[in-house]
């Protein structure tokens, strides 16, 4: 397993909806039919009055070290792939029994009209043959990358530390 | 999955997966980003998109509305062959015909309208896209019509006419070598927002940032100052910054000395200006004034990163906008490295490093011996600076036939839902006797069209298109045209010879065309078709610094005009020569009687960052982003008008109504409602009138009119309308 993930900085983040967007057309999402999408960009305003600000957020599935959701699916549908670490869902194994969903603390499991579970699959294949998630690909702040978990934490670390010699 | 299996998932382009990337760009929003599109092809269809790496502007990214290219090009909408109208206007009722008929059509009907009334009977107009407008306008020349017209009527050029009155040219922010930019109404989050790369970089670094604007942008929450201004008091703002650099002396008494007119009278003018009566129009605090002036002043360089239209949609705004533009000159800031250079376009209104003949190739020197285009009485100051008909002024000389009849539109993309008065504007291009529409899609506005044309988007045909870092790029088209479509360039030349105008380097085709235009820069045609992608163009120059030593500025007094000599000239007409501050026509100040029954200001400028005017709404992607026309209202409105968060209200003003679901944020003033704009079903722009116009420039007051807000009676009442 590699230590890459799928790395969010809310600080970077201006919601653009871009990586939303993109994943559907890597995924071919169908949101007519299915109403549902893999990636969600959320804006949570913070304050009021002059002090009023937005802090906007890009989620899909965290695929967690420890995946609740995979515990819960009855039917092997929810897999870790080895190589990229990534939860995936088999869709032909799938009952749609929708156990996963009440496993998930995220809300991340979504279901099309098939009934069956779709979620984000981090592009695995994709980073596979080192390629970038597709979200990740045309983020233009590089608030979402592909990368080294604690490289990306020591960077966002180094940016605070200067933010508070900056304060002095 | 074995690897391939994989990989076609993935969609990993290689010789095993079949997948091809090619190159274009994305023409959806227009001009100045146009981001480089990579295009994942396989069996001759796109099958997914990303931004192209090498792009100098774009950096290998796109916006949600680019991301969504593939719906774009394969919507159920496209208009697959040319059409001709069965039903009455406006029913969508076509039958298919075929390109030489629509041809033969066309050209026998605007021959027509030729002979009985004149070729200036007959209006050739340009929306989006923008790329093919040097092309219209030779056509319409060559026509022998003088109105060509297009969707900047009401777009960016009142901005580029504030800087023609004030220094003669447009002078482009210096970012990269600022220390100091002042976002005068700029959103990057959702306009432009590849800009947010360079952005990011620059505020990483340390640059002071000072943002105006009517609304808590991400960028507004990231500034060293924030001026959160009542729509349309700009130009109290600009002359306030005015007083307090006169009285600290802060100015560049230097240039201000050797380089200006009217600074006696400017000094006169902002003295009165105080920040704290400023403070009092503006609603924003005098110490906040103070301290936004005195930080652009004294930073060295300085630059003002204005916007195409925000600023200039007040019946005010040229007047606004010069105030802010006279601080350039004030400061000294004026094209110098860091802060705003003149840089004159190569192509598409771009700088490109590269000198052209593509303001030949319109034509332009044609129009003297011409009729006075639409507008030019009505708006002088436009007709005198602009090369374009004021399309704001067509229904007007459609009703009244003054100063002669139109009878005829033809129409490369046609969004009656831009202009203000929306609903009237189509009900009075229903009076002319012949309509032509190109476009992609069949729009609202195609369908009242006699004859729609099946346009190419931008992947399936050839454009040139510059960047002002000196890229250029001379597109391939991508894959073949969706159904019968053709580029636009192509139905100019196909129709110009069915006319028999005798152009024949437009007849040539795009090529032809192209390599003409490029005749004094060096390029051929040839070099760049070697380059699909793109390519830096050998010897770009940087626009050098401080050109008006040699030249002076394009002003009747070759100077920076605090007291503009134009406007001056038309003073019968109510125009003042100084940018003075007059209230927006319809504001709580100016019209108190009106304010009593519409209390709130009302701003239909607002834009997200999924759609384009009205060109994403037609895609599932996009439109499932926020699926619902909808107002911004502050808290404390909300509450005084019983308003909840997400339910559906009525917006109302003396024009008209409309029904959007709230948005209840503490990102918009209190007293202000922002709506978004172009929604077939509740359309912002029908909420004011048709000549609610800035006099000078002839632009719409979509950002400051007057409105009130209510819930709506019937929840049903709402959902009817989805």
């Amino acid at each position: 397993m590699n230590n890459k993930a799928l790395c969010f900085d809310s600080e970077k983040c201006v919601g653009c909806y871009a990586c939303a967007v993109a994943c559907m057309d890597q995924n071919d999402i169908d949101v007519v039919h299915d109403g549902l999408a893999y990636r969600h960009v959320t804006h949570i305003e913070i304050g009021g009055g002059s002090e009023v600000r937005v802090v906007h957020v890009s989620m899909a599935c965290m695929h967690c070290e420890t995946a609740e959701c995979l515990d819960a699916c009855p039917s092997g549908a929810l897999k870790r792939d080895a190589a990229s670490g990534a939860v995936i869902v088999r869709r032909e194994l799938c009952i749609g029994c929708h156990a996963c969903a009440m496993a998930c603390p995220f809300g991340v499991p979504r279901f099309g009209h098939d009934g069956t579970m779709q979620k984000c699959d981090a592009c695995y294949a994709r980073t596979r043959f080192g390629c970038d998630p597709a979200c990740v690909e045309i983020c233009p702040t590089g608030a979402l990358r592909f990368c080294d978990a604690n490289e990306a934490a020591a960077q966002k670390q180094a940016r605070f530390a200067a933010s508070l010699a900056k304060a002095r | 999955m074995n690897d391939l299996e994989l990989k076609l998932k993935g969609k990993v382009p290689g010789p095993d997966t079949g997948i091809e990337v090619r190159k274009s760009v994305c023409a959806i929003c227009d001009p100045g980003t146009q981001c480089g599109l990579d295009l994942y092809v396989k069996d001759g269809v796109i099958i997914k998109v990303a931004g192209t790496k090498e792009a100098p502007h774009s950096h290998g990214t796109l916006c949600s509305k680019g991301a969504a290219t593939r719906q774009y090009v394969y919507s159920p909408e496209r208009v697959l062959t040319p059409l001709r109208r069965t039903g009455t206007r406006g029913s969508g009722q076509f039958e298919p015909i075929s390109w030489d008929e629509a041809l033969d059509e066309i050209a026998a009907r605007l021959a027509e309208a030729k002979e009985r009334f004149g070729p200036e009977s007959v209006m050739f107009f340009s929306g989006y896209a923008k790329w093919a407008r040097a092309y219209l306008m030779r056509f319409a020349l060559d026509f022998g019509s003088p109105n060509y017209l297009t969707e900047s009527s009401t777009c960016a050029t009142a901005m580029i006419m504030a800087q023609q009155l004030t220094y003669g040219a447009p002078a482009a922010p210096d970012f990269k070598n600022t220390s100091c930019v002042v976002y005068w109404s700029h959103n990057p989050s959702a306009t432009k927002s590849l800009n947010l790369v360079g952005i990011q970089k620059k505020l990483d670094e340390g640059v002071k940032v000072i943002v105006v604007d009517p609304r808590v942008t991400d960028l507004a929450q990231r500034a060293d100052v924030f001026l959160q201004l009542r729509p349309g008091t700009d130009g109290a703002l600009a002359l306030a910054f005015g007083h307090v650099i006169v009285e600290e002396g802060l100015y560049d008494k230097d240039f201000v000395e050797k380089w200006t007119v009217g600074f006696n009278d400017y000094r006169a003018l902002v003295a009165a200006m105080t920040p704290e009566k400023a403070a009092e129009i503006c609603g924003v605090s005098a110490a906040d004034i103070r301290a936004a002036a005195r930080l652009y002043s004294t930073s060295k360089p300085a630059c003002i990163h204005f916007s195409a239209a925000p600023v200039v949609h007040h019946t005010n705004g040229v007047q606004n906008y010069r105030a802010v533009f006279c601080l350039i000159g004030l400061t000294g800031n004026l094209d110098i490295a860091g802060g705003n250079r003149m840089n004159p376009p190569s192509l598409v209104h771009q700088p490109g490093g590269f000198p052209t003949r593509e303001r030949e190739f319109t034509g332009a020197n044609r129009l003297v011996d011409m009729p006075e285009r639409i507008g030019s009485a009505r708006f002088p100051v436009w007709a005198r600076l602009c090369n374009e008909a004021q399309a704001c002024d067509i229904p007007r000389q459609i009703k009244t036939g003054d100063p002669y009849p139109l009878k005829a539109l033809f129409a490369l993309g046609l969004n009656h839902r831009m202009w203000p008065g929306s609903q009237s504007f189509i009900e009075q291009l229903c009076e002319l006797d012949f309509i032509v529409d190109a476009d992609p899609f069949l729009t609202d506005s195609a369908k009242y069209a006699d004859i729609v044309l099946p346009s190419a988007t931008s992947v399936e045909r050839r454009e040139i298109r510059c960047w002002p870092m000196g890229y250029v790029q001379f597109t391939q088209p991508a894959i073949e045209p969706v159904g019968e479509a053709r580029s636009d360039v192509d139905i100019l030349a196909a129709l110009s010879a069915k006319l028999g105008l005798g152009d024949d380097l437009l007849e040539a085709g795009i090529e032809a065309c192209v390599e003409w235009m490029l005749e004094p820069s060096g390029l051929t045609v040839a070099e760049l078709n070697k380059h699909p992608e793109g390519m830096w163009v050998p010897g770009a120059k940087p626009p050098a610094e401080r050109k008006y030593l040699a030249a002076g500025f394009r002003t009747p007094s070759g100077k920076v005009e605090f007291a503009s000599g134009v406007l001056a000239e038309y003073d019968l007409c109510g125009y003042e020569a100084l940018p003075e501050y007059r209230e927006p026509a319809m504001s709580p100040v100016s019209r108190p009687d009106l304010a009593a029954e519409f209390p709130l200001v009302l701003n239909l400028g607002a834009r997200l960052p999924m759609y384009q005017h009205t060109r994403t709404f037609r895609l599932p992607w996009t439109r499932s982003l926020s699926p619902d026309p909808h107002a911004d209202i502050n808290p404390s409105d909300a509450e005084r008008s019983g308003v909840e968060d997400g339910s559906w209200i009525r917006v109302s003003t003396p024009a008209g109504s409309v029904l959007v679901r709230a948005h209840i944020t503490g990102i918009v003033r209190e007293g202000d409602v922002h709506l978004y704009h172009d929604w077939p079903q509740a359309n912002a722009n029908d909420l004011i009138d048709g000549d609610y116009l800035d006099p000078i420039s002839g632009f719409p007051g979509y950002r400051s009119s007057l409105c009130r807000i209510e819930p709506a009676d019937d929840q049903q009442e709402g959902a009817h309308h989805e």
